[in-house]
This record gives structure tokens, sequence and C-alpha cells, in this order.
């Protein structure tokens, strides 16, 4: 494969110049099918035990959904079990929502989160929240919207819900305190997302998502919801029947596990990006590393589209030790070019995501993109090297500075989050242009739930990025804010509602669901070797974290039993 | 590239001594040099607020707090995770304040400390997003809570103030009492408002 | 040559029976009230070059050489209130400005000497002042007492009056031309209000930020005056020593140190309490036979010096003497003469861990490296105190007793930072011994 031209070469030919002619070429659906990452089918497998068998999934993913648990019978034995009517995993944007309204309704909750409450994606998301409250827009229009970016291949009754709750979610939001950019009258402003028909986005700045997780977290702190940080859940616990009834949460400042005995579990632990799929970089935070895929698939919940991701196409592609940094799509949408190396146009930059992303990597597969590889093929601690190039350090030119020649003093007023990322990489972004290409973004699978959050599981309930069918194939700009709220809100008042059901709530918590997927596992010829949940990207080095030294000291002894 | 960014920096972090490529972050260069990092490790674009470091840099006696996913590496630097939250030890409740001509009462009943700003100025300098923090609480102890929230658009909530409050004023949740309360009673935008009305009256059905 | 002394030294100077009156002008100058002021009237530039024969010490904990400080004084050109700004340039004697700040904020846990001598020899005190005022041009004085001592205040307050009243005031105007005005000032209350720039804020009516350094307060003091700031117990030597001369105070130490120190004997001993003993005598005389020796049953562990913003002293130092330069030759510091011993069983974690909250609540705020790194150091310590504490966090201890001190505009941190770091040395297996138990 070609390896793309010089960096310092490339660079040396670029000249910042306003206009350039759009493109003429439009490959259509074939330059999905040939270059975007999802439709790589040797990157994946079938699936081979537990309730999506015989499914596709990712090679990676699939791995850890067919590992072994961090846990085995001896850990619960010495554990002190806690008791509560709705366990919240993940501290996220859905975690608090669902925390906020279970509460609400009476239920006595636990929010156990993996780092500290609100590390999560939410707070990272800068373009806005959709909803239809223009008078020219409508719900139907953010539905066909939502299904049109999908590519049809969405659960339409949970779509329909979330443009219907979308309203209501922003009113919620406003009485936590949540604040939104307004016009001179008060009302509230909005803006064109890709793919959207109408103005729909609204947004805080380029702060949505802090804002919102900053006013989330507050709000649970000043409420009657029990917070447990450092807490990662590394298993399910279920009853004699196979429900959900709760969950065990290792501790990473004690060392100790807890079994947490709840009538409701919900999961909320967000995405998959710091798996670094296909060794793409990724732009998601710390913490995202699949485990309640993990845990739900293994409690028997199905999942949908476990080959389905979302790329971002502006990734930060260079220097290594950045790769994967999200530069906003704002910068396109204010007219910022691609360019490969050549200096020339090659896509349609406000085209979706996945479209823009692919055309990215065809151009440096094909050899036309700009190659920074020093020659010595240091990995990065990021993980990103990126398929298509030898040393894993190609990109295209995001044109910045033309935006700069046609509307000087932009870039500093809109995006001073982008001139601080040119500091990180020692380049002026309005003279030079960043180097990009796609970084991994968004699962946009997950586990199957009906219109109020529930998954296959009884007692089990999910809610945002872990949950797969809103979005389809693809997901627009806006709608993952929404989507979270929409049904982290659910999940807590579901959950809320079927504790008040129980009795005194489940007799026995085993981990039946576990030995049986051990049993499957073995007679599958499966290794065990490989653990999960995760919990933390391999460079972190969690498993040799002192601090950590006793949990998986207990976890290797508990496997030597076996 | 002009200034190469391969080039090794020495540096201790958290007592180690750390080699790591020029223009990486603190964070990075801890990873890159083969220690395990889990806490203190959050979004690592700056918004999160969990990577809080001390820094002492070559040569000054001065030391100063920072993000650690932010801050690039230096020749000689000597860094320090802190890695453990500060709670919050106040409690309030949005739906507990009845009106808008209560929320001044109210807030010095929530925050009894933060009329006894002492004015040293130690949250200001303390702030790694640049915000003049100590203005922020006066601003609000004097009733001006949208221009108070103003001031924090930025915040992180990485609670370095509130560590390096002398009087316990809890500065980053003054200022996002101010902003909540801004949102809670005087943001009513009339497009919302009508499209909800329409909607409850059972209009705008999504057909599937 | 070696001086031998023994207990029966005790309370020999300043808090002999005769000078312990109170507010009682009559009985001070009954005893040896006013000679050492005629003295130092007759000779007013003497006063600095006795302190510095008779190696005077700043005796609130720095040991700082007293006729240096006063020398600086002295020699500071007259200032000229001229509006707006100030100018220097000659003026006559009368005009000129120059602060004494008296030094009673006394706030350290184990340190309650100068409360004695304020409530029970004020006019000691007073006399003290009025002859370093002569001898360095000083035209007022601030008592400067912490709020909570009210019998200290309620004591000066009486005792400036009689003072005011007596015939000293206009004999001291009419030998060197100064008109001495005095008054008592309640300090805040907040510990960081006795390092010395945060004294002169405080008396400025202002917070007591501690201030950077240059200037200092010699050039640019209260309301930008020279300024002089001395202990309380500094102070009350002084007509002693002016009456006695060099020779006999110097006489008073045991060893090369001179003079008499007041030690506050606390924790764990049989009879805690002040005891004014010759500069220099050993610890262990302190201890067992001053102090009773340890509480029946009870091993020594460990003897926190000079308050703790020190160090640790350990059994096998029990044979120090207790001056300035023999403490410092163990590692530790004599501070304020503050003695807190502690018997084996204490948890030595759990103490310094006391200590450092003490502090990171006294941080005045200015310095986020203080303020922060004592609010850090404190949680570290009573995680690992309370048993929680992993191996990583013993490691961030050691590593903030590196980075942190110096950061700071006053001592603060480094006081802080100084005790931490010590009982580390000194005790690093009971910190490790403290540490969470790993399973497994």
């Amino acid at each position: 494969m070609a390896k793309g031209i010089p960096y310092n070469i490339a660079l040396k030919h670029y000249r910042a110049q306003a206009e350039r002619p759009m493109p003429q070429t439009d490959f259509g659906e074939e330059l999905l099918r040939q270059y975007h990452p999802d439709y790589l089918r040797e990157r994946c497998v079938d699936l081979t035990v537990g309730p999506n068998a015989g499914d596709p999934c990712h090679r990676q993913l699939a791995e850890v959904l067919q590992g072994d648990a961090r846990i085995d019978e001896a850990d619960l034995a010495g554990s002190p079990e806690v008791e509560t009517d709705v366990l919240v995993i993940g501290g996220g944007g859905a975690g608090c929502a669902a925390a906020l309204e279970a509460s609400l309704a009476g239920a006595k909750v636990i929010l156990a989160t993996k780092l500290r409450l609100g590390d999560s994606n939410t707070v990272m998301a800068e373009g806005g929240i959709q909803a239809s409250v223009e008078k020219d827009d409508t719900p139907q229009q953010h539905y066909e919207d939502t299904v049109k970016g999908a590519h049809g291949e969405l659960d339409r009754s949970l779509a329909a819900q979330m443009v219907m709750d979308a309203p209501e979610v922003i009113r919620w939001l406003i009485q936590q305190g949540m604040q939104f950019e307004l016009d001179q009258y008060g009302d509230l402003m909005t803006r064109r997302a890709g793919g959207t028909s109408a103005p729909r986005v609204l947004y805080f700045r380029d702060y949505t998502g802090l804002e919102m997780m900053r006013v989330l977290r507050e709000a649970v702190f000043n409420s009657n919801i029990e917070v447990w940080d450092y807490s990662p859940a590394v298993e399910l616990l279920s009853d004699e029947s196979g429900h959900c009834a709760g969950a065990v949460v290792s501790s990473l400042k004690d060392y100790k596990y807890i079994l947490v005995k709840a009538r409701s579990v919900i999961i909320a632990t967000g995405g998959i990006g710091r798996m670094h799929l296909n060794d793409f970089p990724t732009s998601n935070h710390f913490g995202a590393t699949g485990d309640g895929l993990v845990l739900a698939y293994r409690a028997g919940a199905r999942l949908r589209d476990l080959d389905i991701f979302q790329y971002h196409p502006s990734g930060l592609a260079y220097p290594p030790h950045l790769a994967g940094t999200l530069i906003t799509e704002g910068v396109r949408s204010a007219g910022a070019y691609l360019l490969n190396a050549a200096g020339e146009r090659f896509i349609d930059e406000l085209k979706p995501r996945d479209y823009v992303a692919a055309a990215i990597i065809r151009e440096c597969a094909e050899g036309r993109g700009v190659y920074a590889g020093d020659g010595q093929g240091r990995p990065s601690v990021a993980g990103g090297r990126t398929p298509g190039a030898t040393d894993g350090k190609c990109g295209v030119w995001l044109d910045t500075p033309s935006i700069e020649l046609r509307q000087p003093g932009i870039i500093e007023k809109r995006f001073p989050k982008l001139l601080h990322l040119g500091t990180k990489c020692g380049i002026d972004p309005r003279k030079q242009p960043p180097l990009i290409y796609p970084t991994l973004h968004y699962q946009n699978g997950g586990a199957i739930i009906d219109r109020e959050a529930a998954s296959t599981v009884p007692g089990l309930f999910c809610a945002g990025e872990v949950c797969g069918g809103v979005h389809g194939r693809n997901r627009l700009m806006g709608n993952s804010l929404l989507d979270i709220i929409v049904f982290g809100r659910r999940a807590g008042q579901a959950a809320a509602k079927r504790a008040h059901g129980f009795g005194r709530g489940p007799k026995k918590i085993t981990i039946e669901h576990l030995r049986n997927f051990r049993r499957e596992l073995m007679l599958a010829n499966m290794p065990l070797a490989r653990k999960s949940p995760l919990l933390f990207p391999a460079y972190a080095k969690f498993d040799v974290d002192s601090d950590y030294d006793g949990l998986r000291k207990t976890a290797a002894a508990g496997f030597i039993n076996d | 590239m002009s200034n190469d960014p391969e080039k090794l920096i020495s540096l201790r972090i958290n007592g180690k001594d750390i080699s790591a490529p020029r223009s990486h972050s603190v964070i990075q260069a801890l990873w890159y040099a083969g220690y395990p990092r889990v806490k203190g490790v959050g979004c690592l674009q700056g918004v999160c607020g969990s990577c809080r470091v001390l820094v002492r840099r070559a040569g000054s006696n001065k030391v100063t707090t920072e993000l650690g996913c932010e801050l690039l590496i230096e020749e000689g630097m000597d860094v320090h995770f802190l890695i453990y939250p500060t709670p919050p030890h106040q409690s309030y409740r949005l739906e507990e304040i009845r009106s808008s001509w209560e929320v001044q009462a109210k807030f010095h009943e929530i925050f009894p400390e933060a009329e006894h700003c002492r004015h040293c100025a130690g949250c200001t300098s303390t702030c790694p997003k640049g915000i003049d923090v100590e203005r922020g609480v006066e601003l609000a102890s004097k009733g001006r809570f949208s221009e108070a929230g103003e001031l924090f658009v930025e915040c992180v909530m990485c609670n370095l103030c509130q560590t390096a409050c002398p009087e316990m004023i809890a500065p980053n949740h003054v200022a996002l009492f101010s902003r909540r309360v801004t949102a809670y009673f005087h943001i009513r935008p009339s497009n919302l408002i009508n499209r909800l009305e329409l909607m409850r009256k059972g209009g705008l059905k999504v057909i599937e | 040559m070696t001086k031998a002394k023994t207990t029966a030294n005790l309370n020999q100077v300043l808090l002999n029976p005769a000078c312990r009156v109170g507010a009682d002008f009559d009985a001070w100058m009954g005893y040896v009230g006013g000679q050492g002021l005629e003295k130092a009237l007759e000779d007013p530039a003497a006063v600095i070059q006795m302190a510095k024969e008779a190696d005077l010490r700043g005796l609130g904990g720095s040991g700082f050489p007293t006729w240096f400080k006063w020398n600086a004084i002295a020699n500071q050109d007259a200032y000229r209130d001229v509006g707006e700004g100030r100018e220097r340039g000659a003026v006559s004697l009368a005009e000129r400005d120059k602060y004494l700040i008296c030094n009673g904020n006394e706030d350290e846990p184990g340190t309650f000497k100068d409360r004695v001598l304020m409530k029970e020899c004020p006019h000691q005190l007073i006399e003290g002042a009025t002859i370093t005022a002569v001898a360095c041009g000083i035209n007022k004085i601030v008592f400067y007492i912490n709020p909570h001592l009210t019998a200290c205040i309620e004591a000066m307050g009486r005792a400036v009056e009689q003072w005011q009243a007596s015939r000293w005031p206009s004999r001291v105007a009419e030998k060197t031309g100064l008109k001495i005005e005095y008054c008592v000032k309640p300090s805040s209350g907040h510990y960081i209000g006795g390092e010395e720039t945060a004294a002169i804020e405080s008396v400025e009516g202002k917070f007591p930020f501690p201030r950077g350094k240059p200037p200092y307060p010699s050039d640019f003091g209260v309301h930008g005056y020279p300024t002089l700031i001395n202990n309380m117990e500094t102070l009350s030597n002084v007509p002693h020593l002016v009456r006695n001369g060099v020779e006999w105070f110097r006489n008073l130490g045991i060893g090369n140190a001179t003079g008499t120190k007041i030690y506050c004997l606390s924790g764990d001993v049989l009879r805690p309490g002040v005891f004014e003993l010759p500069m220099g005598t050993p610890l262990n005389e302190l201890v067992n036979n001053h102090g009773g020796g340890l509480l029946v049953g009870k091993k020594l562990k460990a003897v926190f010096t000079g308050g703790p913003s020190n160090t640790i002293l350990t059994p096998k130092d029990i044979d120090v003497p207790m001056d300035f330069e023999s403490v410092a030759a163990r590692r530790s510091a004599l501070g304020t003469g503050a003695m807190i011993v502690v018997s084996q069983g204490t948890g030595i974690v759990k103490k310094v861990a006391e200590y450092i909250s003490f502090f990171a609540a006294s941080s005045c705020g200015q310095c986020p490296s203080c303020k922060t790194g004592t609010y850090y150091m404190s949680l570290l310590l009573n995680r690992i105190g309370t048993g929680q504490g992993t191996r990583a966090d013993l490691d961030s201890l050691i590593n903030l007793c590196k980075i942190l001190p110096g950061s700071g505009r006053c001592h603060l941190i480094n006081g802080a930072v100084k005790v931490l770091d010590s009982s580390l040395y000194h005790f690093m297996n009971e910190y490790e011994q403290s540490l969470l138990k790993v399973e497994g």
C-alpha cells in the first residue's frame, strides 16, 4: 500500500488559498463499502457463545464479550452485601439522569462509577443537543432525519420516542439548571447539523456537554443518591430465575468487592472508543472501554449492531501522542476544506460523517495522503496506528488557514479550543493546517432496549451509548446528548417502578449466569485467558498499578481455585 | 518539523524520573515511560477536571496547580498528581427555593461562608482555566447571580478553588449555583414553551 | 569552659516570683522596675551593643540575633509622611515614626509561655519594649495580642495605663526626644497573624496576609514606616540584660548558650507547664526532673519540639541541650521552646495528621501551593492514619515533602513539611504498618 507524501514535502507545497473547487467525483455507497472500516469484513467474526451467537461482531469486541470474568465464586464469599432499590452503573449523563429520576420516584439509589462522577464522554460533547422547537420544524422531521442518517437500520419506535421526548427533555434540563444559548428575546437558539432538515441543534457555546454534565453532577450530589466513585462494576448478579439482581462492584480505593443487591440495575457505561478498534485512535474519554456491553452480554442481554461504529472524520493525526483528539465538526461547517497532499479537495466536506471519513481513508490508502511517520515506528501511547499507512501516521490537511483568509479572526473568536490544541501540536492553525484522520468516536450498536429502556433481561435496564438501535448505522450530531437524557430518564423511572413492585427483594443473589457462560465458553473450546471487562485501556497499565494489586491478586487466586 | 516534537525531555512525575518526547502532556509522558496511571485521568481533553497536578518548574520555587492532560512537559519539571476529589459540603435543592425573590436569602443560607471571603485571591491564582474566581464569589454574594455565573462558563469543576479556599467557600459550587438559579428561574424560551403546549394538547405525533 | 547549672536555677529571672506581680506598677518598681530603663536612657546606643555581646536571640521561634534587627531599625533614615507618598529625608527626631510590634499572637499548639509573661509580668514587658524603643528610636509601640487571651489583654491594658500615668514617658521624652505612644491591639486570632509581615497587615487593620519579602519590615512596615517585630519573651529579657550587664546574662546559660529560656512542657508528662531554665538545659532534665517524668507506665516515644512546626526528637536525643544550635545539630529545631512529649502507644501518623490539619486550617490562602499542599497532606495522612492509605498515598506524601518547601510567601508550608518530613524520617516503619492491608 502506498505510503503517502512525506509531511515536510507536503507542507512545503501547501499554500493557504481562500477558494478551491469542489471535486466532481461522487462515489456514493461504493465509497463506504470500499473504505469505511465497518465494511472491512475481515475485521469481523461471528460470535460463538452468548445470546448473540452467530451474529457478526467486531473481532476486538468479540474477544471481550467472549472473555472470562474477573471474579469467581470465591470472591463473593467474604464480600460485604449492600441492598438498594436501584443500582446505576456509570456516572455520565445517562447515569445521572437515570439516578435523578429513580430517586425522584422515591427509590433508594446507588450510583457506582468507575472514575469520578461525571468522568464521561458527555462532558466532552461540544456540538449540542437536538430538539425540534422551531416553528418550521416538527418531531416528525426530526424522526425522519434520524431514520435517514441511520440508513434506515434502526429501531423506529426508539427513534420516535426520542424525538417526542426531546422538547420535554430540554425543559427538564433547564429546570435542573442548565443554560442554553438564547437570542435577544430569550428564545432558544438553534443551528443546523449535518443531515438535519431544519435548524434543530440547541447548544451552549462549544461547551454543551460540559454545561450539561456539571449541572447533572451537582443535582446528583445534592440529592439522596449515594455516589460511589472509583468503583467499577466487574460482574452482574442474577437470581434463581436468571433476572438481574445486582452487581459486583469493586473499589479502586480499598481493593474490596461489594455485592450490591438491587431490585433494578441500570447500565449506563457508555461506549468503546478506548478499545481502539482497528487500531484507530479515539476521541473518547479514558474510561470508554465497553464494560457495560460485557456485563450485559454475560448476564444474557441481547445486543445488536456490534459491527457498526462511528468514525469522526476530523481527529488529529499528528503528533502521535495527540492522535484521535477531536476537532469539532464546526470547523468544517465554517468552511474549512479537506485537502490531500497535492492540495486538492476530494469530498464535499459537509456530507454525513461516514462518507467523509471513508473519503479520507481512501485518499490515504491510495497514496495521496500526507505521511508523517518518523521511520522509527515508535508506538504511540494513544494507540493511534491507522490502517492504510504502514507506519500509521498518515492523514489529510484540515485547511484551517483558508477560513482564516476568508474571515480573519474567526479562529480565535469561534474556535479557541482549536487554537489551544494547535499550541499543543506546536502549530498555529491560522497559518498551518493540522493533519487529520478519522477517529473512533461512537458505538452505534449495543444492548437492545424497549421504550422503557428495559433490556432483554428482566431487572436490567440500559441507557445511553451502551444501547443499540437508536441511531442505526450512523448517528447525527446532537442526537447523542438527547439519547442519553431521554433513555436515561426513562430507565430511571422504569427501574424505580419495578423496584416498587417488589416485596422484600430477591431472596438469593448468585453468579449462576456466569457459570453457564463459562460452560458455554469451555464447550466451544474458547480460551479463558482473556479477562473482561477491560476497565481501562492497556496503556494505563492498570493491571500493574500497585494501587490495584489487591483486586488483581484476589482475582488470580479465584482463578486458581477453579 | 521545525521544532522536533520527538526530542526527549527529562522530568520528575510523582517522584519518578521520566523521559518522554517534547510536547507530550504529563499524563502521556507517564504512560510513555511505562508507569501505570489510572486515578486522576479522565477526558484527556481538559474538560473533566480529574487530572489536577502540582507543578514546580526547574529553577523556580513556585508551585502551581494545573491540569495534567493540558500541561506539556518541560525539562526539569516536577509534577505531582492530586488524585482525590474534594467532596462538596453544602447541600441544596432548587425546588426548595420558592421564587426568584428568595434566591439571595437562600444563597447565604446554603453558602454562609461566601460573604467571609478574605480576598486572598488564592482561588483565582489556582484556577487552571484562568477564571476570575474571587470576583465570581463576590458577585454571587451581592446577589448578581447571572453575572457571577457568566464568569464560570469554562469551569470544569476540578475543585481546585475549593481546596484552595481558607474560608471553606466552594467557589465553583457557588458559581454553579449561580448558573443553575439563572436557568431555573429565568430561562423561559417561548419557542420551547409553544412546542410543549402544542404537544401537550396532543399535536405533532410521530408516524413511524 | 562549661558552666555547671542545676535545677536550682528554675524561674530565676523572667518568671521570678518577684516579677510576677501582674499589672501592679508599684510592685514592679519596688522590685527592679526602672533600673534597666534608667541605664538605657543614659546611653541608648550601648543597648544594641549589649544585646550583641549577650547573644540575645529571638525567642519566638527563629533564634535570630536580636541586635541585628534592632540595628537595622536604628540605622533607618527618618521618614516623613507627606500625604499620599512617603518621602525620605532628614527630619527632626520628633517627626519620625517607627513602630515596634510586640508579638503576642502565640497560637501554636504546645506553646503557652507569652501569655504568662503578659498576664503576670506586664510591666517587665513594657519596660523591655520601652528600652528597645529608646535604643532604636521607636515612637510607636503596639502590644499585639491574641484576642483569645482576654486576661492578657486586660492585664496589659491596665499596665499600659499605669505606665502612661507614671513619670517615665516624660522622662523618656526629656532624655531622648521620643514621645512614645503605646497601644494594645488584639490580633485577628488567626495563627498566620503571628508571622511578622502578617502582623504588620493586621496592625494596619487588614486581614493578616503575609507579605512577600523584600521589602523587609525594617524598610517598609506598618503604613510604610520602619517596623521592628519582637517576641514577648525576647523583650521581657531586655530590662534584666540592661540592668545586670552582658556578663551576667551570658553566665545564665549553659555551655555556649546565654540567658534563660521558658520551656513549655506538655503531653504525656506528670507535671506539664512553663519552666524558665538556663538556655541549654538538657531535655532529659526538663522532662524527668521538672516535668516529673512520663505518666506512670508510659515510655517516651518522641518529642515534638517548638510546637509542631519544627521537628521530632526521639528517645536517643533525650540528652540534647535545649539551645538553638544543639537542637539543630540533631536534625530538629528549638523553636518556641515548646516540648510536646508523646509516649509509646501514641500513633505518630495520627499525631502528625492532627498538626498538619492545624496548618491546613491556618494557611491564609494567598499561595495555593500552601493551602492545597497542606490540605492534601492532611487528607493523605488521615487516610493512612485511619488504615485506608495505600502505598501510593505514602509515596505521594514523600513526594509532597520534596516539591512543596519554599513555595510559599511565608514559612507556614515549610513548617508543615518539616514536621511531616521529620516524622517520615524517624517513623517510616509506623507509616508502612498503617497502610491498608492487601489480602491474597
